[in-house]
Protein backbone atom coordinates (compact mmCIF):
# COMPACT_ATOMS: atom_id res chain seq x y z
CA UNK A 1 0.00 0.00 0.00
CA UNK A 2 1.10 3.58 -0.45
CA UNK A 3 0.11 6.67 1.08
CA UNK A 4 -1.80 7.55 -1.86
CA UNK A 5 -3.78 4.37 -1.48
CA UNK A 6 -4.01 4.41 2.40
CA UNK A 7 -5.83 8.16 1.87
CA UNK A 8 -8.01 7.10 -1.05
CA UNK A 9 -8.87 4.07 1.85
CA UNK A 10 -9.52 6.48 4.53
CA UNK A 11 -11.88 8.92 2.32
CA UNK A 12 -14.06 5.67 1.33
CA UNK A 13 -14.41 5.06 4.62
CA UNK A 14 -15.62 8.70 5.28
CA UNK A 15 -18.18 8.62 3.03
CA UNK A 16 -19.51 5.00 4.00
CA UNK A 17 -19.62 5.74 7.69
CA UNK A 18 -17.38 2.40 8.22
CA UNK A 19 -15.65 3.25 11.45
CA UNK A 20 -14.38 -0.17 11.07
CA UNK A 21 -12.46 -0.01 8.17
CA UNK A 22 -11.05 3.34 8.78
CA UNK A 23 -10.38 1.74 12.29
CA UNK A 24 -7.93 -0.73 10.15
CA UNK A 25 -6.11 1.92 8.54
CA UNK A 26 -4.60 3.57 11.96
CA UNK A 27 -1.93 2.76 13.91
CA UNK A 28 -2.53 2.22 17.50
CA UNK A 29 -3.25 5.34 19.42
CA UNK A 30 -3.79 7.56 15.96
CA UNK A 31 -4.64 11.37 16.99
CA UNK A 32 -6.50 13.26 15.54
CA UNK A 33 -7.39 17.24 15.25
CA UNK A 34 -10.70 18.52 14.11
CA UNK A 35 -9.35 21.89 13.88
CA UNK A 36 -12.99 23.50 13.37
CA UNK A 37 -14.29 21.79 16.12
CA UNK A 38 -11.90 22.58 18.61
CA UNK A 39 -11.36 18.50 18.99
CA UNK A 40 -8.09 17.05 19.67
CA UNK A 41 -8.27 12.80 20.75
CA UNK A 42 -7.80 9.83 19.25
CA UNK A 43 -9.41 8.65 15.42
CA UNK A 44 -10.15 5.40 17.68
CA UNK A 45 -12.64 7.42 19.62
CA UNK A 46 -13.16 11.04 18.49
CA UNK A 47 -12.62 10.54 15.08
CA UNK A 48 -15.08 7.19 14.42
CA UNK A 49 -17.61 9.68 16.91
CA UNK A 50 -17.26 12.35 13.91
CA UNK A 51 -17.13 10.18 11.31
CA UNK A 52 -20.76 8.40 12.44
CA UNK A 53 -22.55 11.74 13.24
CA UNK A 54 -21.41 12.46 9.71
CA UNK A 55 -22.83 9.77 7.89
CA UNK A 56 -26.13 9.60 9.92
CA UNK A 57 -26.88 13.38 9.22
CA UNK A 58 -25.83 13.06 5.74
CA UNK A 59 -26.70 9.25 4.88
CA UNK A 60 -26.26 9.87 1.07
CA UNK A 61 -23.38 11.40 1.88
CA UNK A 62 -20.52 11.86 -0.84
CA UNK A 63 -17.03 12.47 -0.91
CA UNK A 64 -15.31 13.69 -3.37
CA UNK A 65 -11.04 13.97 -3.70
CA UNK A 66 -10.30 16.93 -5.81
CA UNK A 67 -6.41 16.94 -5.04
CA UNK A 68 -3.72 14.59 -3.51
CA UNK A 69 -0.67 14.71 -2.89
CA UNK A 70 1.83 12.91 -0.83
CA UNK A 71 4.94 15.21 1.26
CA UNK A 72 8.64 13.86 1.68
CA UNK A 73 7.78 13.04 5.23
CA UNK A 74 5.20 10.50 4.23
CA UNK A 75 1.79 12.81 4.52
CA UNK A 76 -0.85 12.46 2.57
CA UNK A 77 -2.53 15.94 1.86
CA UNK A 78 -6.19 16.12 0.31
CA UNK A 79 -8.46 18.53 -0.86
CA UNK A 80 -12.11 16.79 -1.26
CA UNK A 81 -15.81 17.89 -1.00
CA UNK A 82 -17.88 16.65 0.69
CA UNK A 83 -21.99 16.65 -0.30
CA UNK A 84 -25.52 15.28 1.03
CA UNK A 85 -28.71 16.06 2.01
CA UNK A 86 -29.05 16.71 5.51
CA UNK A 87 -30.98 14.06 7.76
CA UNK A 88 -30.79 14.90 11.52
CA UNK A 89 -29.22 17.41 13.29
CA UNK A 90 -25.34 18.12 12.82
CA UNK A 91 -23.06 19.75 15.24
CA UNK A 92 -26.15 21.49 16.85
CA UNK A 93 -27.46 22.29 13.70
CA UNK A 94 -31.27 21.74 13.33
CA UNK A 95 -32.35 18.75 10.37
CA UNK A 96 -34.27 20.78 7.44
CA UNK A 97 -33.13 18.35 5.12
CA UNK A 98 -31.03 21.18 3.05
CA UNK A 99 -28.20 20.50 0.64
CA UNK A 100 -25.03 20.57 2.20
CA UNK A 101 -21.34 20.85 -0.12
CA UNK A 102 -18.53 21.81 1.83
CA UNK A 103 -14.70 22.28 0.59
CA UNK A 104 -12.46 20.48 3.23
CA UNK A 105 -9.04 19.54 3.36
CA UNK A 106 -6.94 17.13 5.46
CA UNK A 107 -3.63 15.87 6.50
CA UNK A 108 -2.91 12.21 7.37
CA UNK A 109 0.38 11.31 8.56
CA UNK A 110 1.24 7.83 7.40
CA UNK A 111 3.80 5.62 9.02
CA UNK A 112 6.74 3.31 7.80
CA UNK A 113 4.22 0.23 8.44
CA UNK A 114 1.40 2.03 5.85
CA UNK A 115 -0.75 3.09 9.22
CA UNK A 116 -2.11 6.61 9.47
CA UNK A 117 -0.54 7.97 12.42
CA UNK A 118 -2.00 11.33 12.74
CA UNK A 119 -5.28 12.83 11.13
CA UNK A 120 -5.86 16.57 11.05
CA UNK A 121 -8.66 18.08 9.54
CA UNK A 122 -9.31 22.14 8.37
CA UNK A 123 -12.99 23.56 7.35
CA UNK A 124 -14.82 26.19 7.32
CA UNK A 125 -17.49 25.76 10.38
CA UNK A 126 -19.15 29.18 8.90
CA UNK A 127 -19.92 27.42 5.75
CA UNK A 128 -21.39 24.73 7.17
CA UNK A 129 -23.55 27.16 8.99
CA UNK A 130 -24.23 29.03 6.30
CA UNK A 131 -25.22 26.08 4.25
CA UNK A 132 -27.63 24.28 6.97
CA UNK A 133 -29.39 27.71 7.43
CA UNK A 134 -28.05 28.74 10.70
CA UNK A 135 -28.21 32.44 11.10
CA UNK A 136 -26.00 33.42 14.70
CA UNK A 137 -22.86 31.90 15.80
CA UNK A 138 -24.46 32.02 19.47
CA UNK A 139 -28.00 29.96 18.78
CA UNK A 140 -27.38 27.29 16.11
CA UNK A 141 -30.47 25.71 16.78
CA UNK A 142 -31.95 29.19 15.45
CA UNK A 143 -32.51 28.24 11.63
CA UNK A 144 -33.73 30.00 9.26
CA UNK A 145 -35.82 28.50 6.32
CA UNK B 1 -16.51 7.95 -3.32
CA UNK B 2 -15.40 9.91 -6.56
CA UNK B 3 -11.73 11.00 -6.72
CA UNK B 4 -10.59 13.96 -10.02
CA UNK B 5 -7.31 14.23 -8.98
CA UNK B 6 -6.30 17.45 -10.50
CA UNK B 7 -3.18 17.70 -9.55
CA UNK B 8 -0.32 16.06 -8.75
CA UNK B 9 2.07 12.77 -9.28
CA UNK B 10 3.16 11.04 -6.05
CA UNK B 11 6.41 12.24 -4.17
CA UNK B 12 9.56 10.37 -5.52
CA UNK B 13 7.87 10.69 -9.14
CA UNK B 14 9.27 14.55 -9.90
CA UNK B 15 8.61 15.14 -13.60
CA UNK B 16 11.19 17.33 -15.48
CA UNK B 17 10.47 20.86 -14.59
CA UNK B 18 9.43 20.64 -11.33
CA UNK B 19 11.23 22.53 -8.87
CA UNK B 20 11.63 19.73 -5.94
CA UNK B 21 10.67 19.58 -2.62
CA UNK B 22 13.72 21.89 -0.93
CA UNK B 23 12.93 24.39 -3.14
CA UNK B 24 9.12 24.56 -2.92
CA UNK B 25 10.00 24.31 0.85
CA UNK B 26 11.95 27.43 0.99
CA UNK B 27 9.86 29.55 -1.79
CA UNK B 28 6.76 28.95 0.91
CA UNK B 29 9.30 30.09 4.30
CA UNK B 30 10.46 33.14 2.30
CA UNK B 31 6.40 33.61 1.55
CA UNK B 32 5.26 33.78 5.23
CA UNK B 33 8.52 35.87 6.02
CA UNK B 34 7.57 38.75 3.76
CA UNK B 35 3.81 38.16 4.98
CA UNK B 36 5.27 38.48 8.90
CA UNK B 37 6.28 41.64 8.00
CA UNK B 38 3.06 42.82 5.82
CA UNK B 39 5.28 43.12 2.94
CA UNK B 40 3.21 42.60 0.31
CA UNK B 41 5.00 43.51 -2.97
CA UNK B 42 6.93 41.01 -1.88
CA UNK B 43 5.18 38.22 -1.36
CA UNK B 44 3.66 39.10 -5.03
CA UNK B 45 7.57 39.08 -6.33
CA UNK B 46 6.98 35.02 -5.26
CA UNK B 47 4.59 34.28 -7.25
CA UNK B 48 4.51 33.62 -10.85
CA UNK B 49 2.73 36.65 -12.98
CA UNK B 50 -0.12 34.04 -13.48
CA UNK B 51 -0.21 32.33 -10.26
CA UNK B 52 -3.87 31.37 -9.02
CA UNK B 53 -5.13 32.09 -5.73
CA UNK B 54 -8.79 30.32 -3.62
CA UNK B 55 -9.52 31.35 -0.48
CA UNK B 56 -11.73 28.90 0.52
CA UNK B 57 -13.71 30.03 3.75
CA UNK B 58 -14.13 33.58 1.42
CA UNK B 59 -17.54 34.24 0.42
CA UNK B 60 -20.05 37.02 0.65
CA UNK B 61 -23.95 35.59 -0.36
CA UNK B 62 -25.44 38.61 -1.97
CA UNK B 63 -28.90 38.42 -2.92
CA UNK B 64 -28.52 36.63 -6.25
CA UNK B 65 -24.66 35.73 -6.27
CA UNK B 66 -22.27 34.30 -4.61
CA UNK B 67 -18.62 36.09 -4.44
CA UNK B 68 -15.61 33.90 -3.56
CA UNK B 69 -11.92 35.00 -2.89
CA UNK B 70 -10.84 33.33 -5.79
CA UNK B 71 -8.60 34.22 -9.03
CA UNK B 72 -5.40 35.22 -9.60
CA UNK B 73 -2.69 36.46 -7.05
CA UNK B 74 -2.35 39.56 -8.21
CA UNK B 75 -6.13 40.91 -8.66
CA UNK B 76 -7.70 39.15 -5.92
CA UNK B 77 -5.55 37.55 -3.76
CA UNK B 78 -3.07 40.88 -3.33
CA UNK B 79 -6.22 42.97 -2.98
CA UNK B 80 -7.50 40.88 0.22
CA UNK B 81 -4.02 41.19 1.76
CA UNK B 82 -3.81 44.87 1.63
CA UNK B 83 -7.34 45.31 2.89
CA UNK B 84 -6.22 42.71 5.64
CA UNK B 85 -3.48 44.32 6.81
CA UNK B 86 -5.31 47.83 6.95
CA UNK B 87 -8.12 46.64 9.25
CA UNK B 88 -5.10 44.40 11.08
CA UNK B 89 -1.89 46.57 10.90
CA UNK B 90 0.15 44.21 13.12
CA UNK B 91 -0.87 41.08 11.20
CA UNK B 92 1.09 38.56 12.10
CA UNK B 93 2.28 34.91 11.35
CA UNK B 94 3.57 31.63 13.16
CA UNK B 95 4.93 28.99 11.13
CA UNK B 96 3.95 25.11 12.47
CA UNK B 97 4.78 22.93 9.63
CA UNK B 98 5.58 23.26 6.69
CA UNK B 99 5.57 20.12 4.58
CA UNK B 100 6.80 20.18 0.77
CA UNK B 101 6.59 16.72 -2.14
CA UNK B 102 8.97 16.80 -4.81
CA UNK B 103 6.80 17.71 -7.47
CA UNK B 104 6.73 21.04 -5.86
CA UNK B 105 3.00 20.75 -3.85
CA UNK B 106 3.74 22.24 -0.17
CA UNK B 107 1.22 22.25 2.43
CA UNK B 108 1.95 24.81 5.44
CA UNK B 109 0.20 24.98 8.99
CA UNK B 110 0.37 28.78 10.06
CA UNK B 111 -1.87 30.41 12.89
CA UNK B 112 -2.38 33.87 11.62
CA UNK B 113 -3.51 36.72 13.79
CA UNK B 114 -3.90 40.55 14.76
CA UNK B 115 -5.89 43.46 16.54
CA UNK B 116 -8.58 44.82 14.57
CA UNK B 117 -7.98 48.46 13.80
CA UNK B 118 -10.81 49.15 11.11
CA UNK B 119 -13.99 47.17 10.18
CA UNK B 120 -13.12 44.41 8.05
CA UNK B 121 -15.86 43.15 5.24
CA UNK B 122 -19.03 42.28 7.51
CA UNK B 123 -17.28 42.03 10.83
CA UNK B 124 -17.50 45.23 12.45
CA UNK B 125 -14.05 46.22 14.02
CA UNK B 126 -14.24 46.42 18.24
CA UNK B 127 -10.79 46.37 19.09
CA UNK B 128 -10.39 42.39 19.31
CA UNK B 129 -7.46 40.59 18.63
CA UNK B 130 -7.49 36.90 16.81
CA UNK B 131 -4.87 33.92 16.47
CA UNK B 132 -6.53 31.33 13.87
CA UNK B 133 -4.75 28.55 12.22
CA UNK B 134 -5.06 28.38 8.82
CA UNK B 135 -4.10 25.26 6.39
CA UNK B 136 -2.39 26.79 3.02
CA UNK B 137 -1.68 24.39 -0.21
CA UNK B 138 0.61 26.40 -2.52
CA UNK B 139 2.59 24.78 -6.03
CA UNK B 140 5.14 26.02 -6.65
CA UNK B 141 7.20 25.62 -10.22
CA UNK B 142 9.99 25.26 -11.73
CA UNK B 143 11.43 28.46 -11.38
CA UNK B 144 11.11 28.33 -7.89
CA UNK B 145 7.72 30.75 -8.26
CA UNK B 146 4.88 30.17 -6.13
CA UNK B 147 2.02 29.19 -9.29
CA UNK B 148 -1.27 28.25 -6.96
CA UNK B 149 -2.33 29.27 -3.35
CA UNK B 150 -5.12 27.63 -1.56
CA UNK B 151 -6.11 28.23 2.25
CA UNK B 152 -8.58 26.93 4.48
CA UNK B 153 -9.97 28.56 8.10
CA UNK B 154 -12.43 28.61 9.96
CA UNK B 155 -14.45 31.81 10.17
CA UNK B 156 -16.71 30.94 13.10
CA UNK B 157 -13.32 30.78 15.37
CA UNK B 158 -12.48 34.25 13.49
CA UNK B 159 -15.80 35.69 14.44
CA UNK B 160 -16.11 34.46 17.96
CA UNK B 161 -12.39 35.47 18.71
CA UNK B 162 -13.63 39.19 17.50
CA UNK B 163 -16.64 38.89 19.05
CA UNK B 164 -18.52 39.02 15.71
CA UNK B 165 -22.16 36.39 15.82
CA UNK B 166 -23.98 36.92 12.90
CA UNK B 167 -23.09 33.82 10.49
CA UNK B 168 -23.60 36.32 7.36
Amino acid sequence: MTSRSVAQEFFEGMQSGDTGAVAKLMAPGASVSLVPLGISGTMAEDGADYLQRLTEAFPDLLVRVRRLFVTTDNAAVAEITIDGTQAAEFLGATNQEKHFDLDQSWILQVGPDDRITAVTGYWCQNQAYRRLGVKRLDKITITAR
Amino acid sequence: MSTDLTSTPVAGSPAAGLPGAATAGSAVAAFFDAYRVRDVERMVDLCADNATFRYVPFEVWARQRVIRGEGQVRTVGKPIWTALIDAFPDLSNVVATIRAADDGNVAAEVSIGGTQAKDFGVIACRGGRYDLPHLFLFHVDGDGLIDDIVAYWDTVDWKRQLDWLEVD
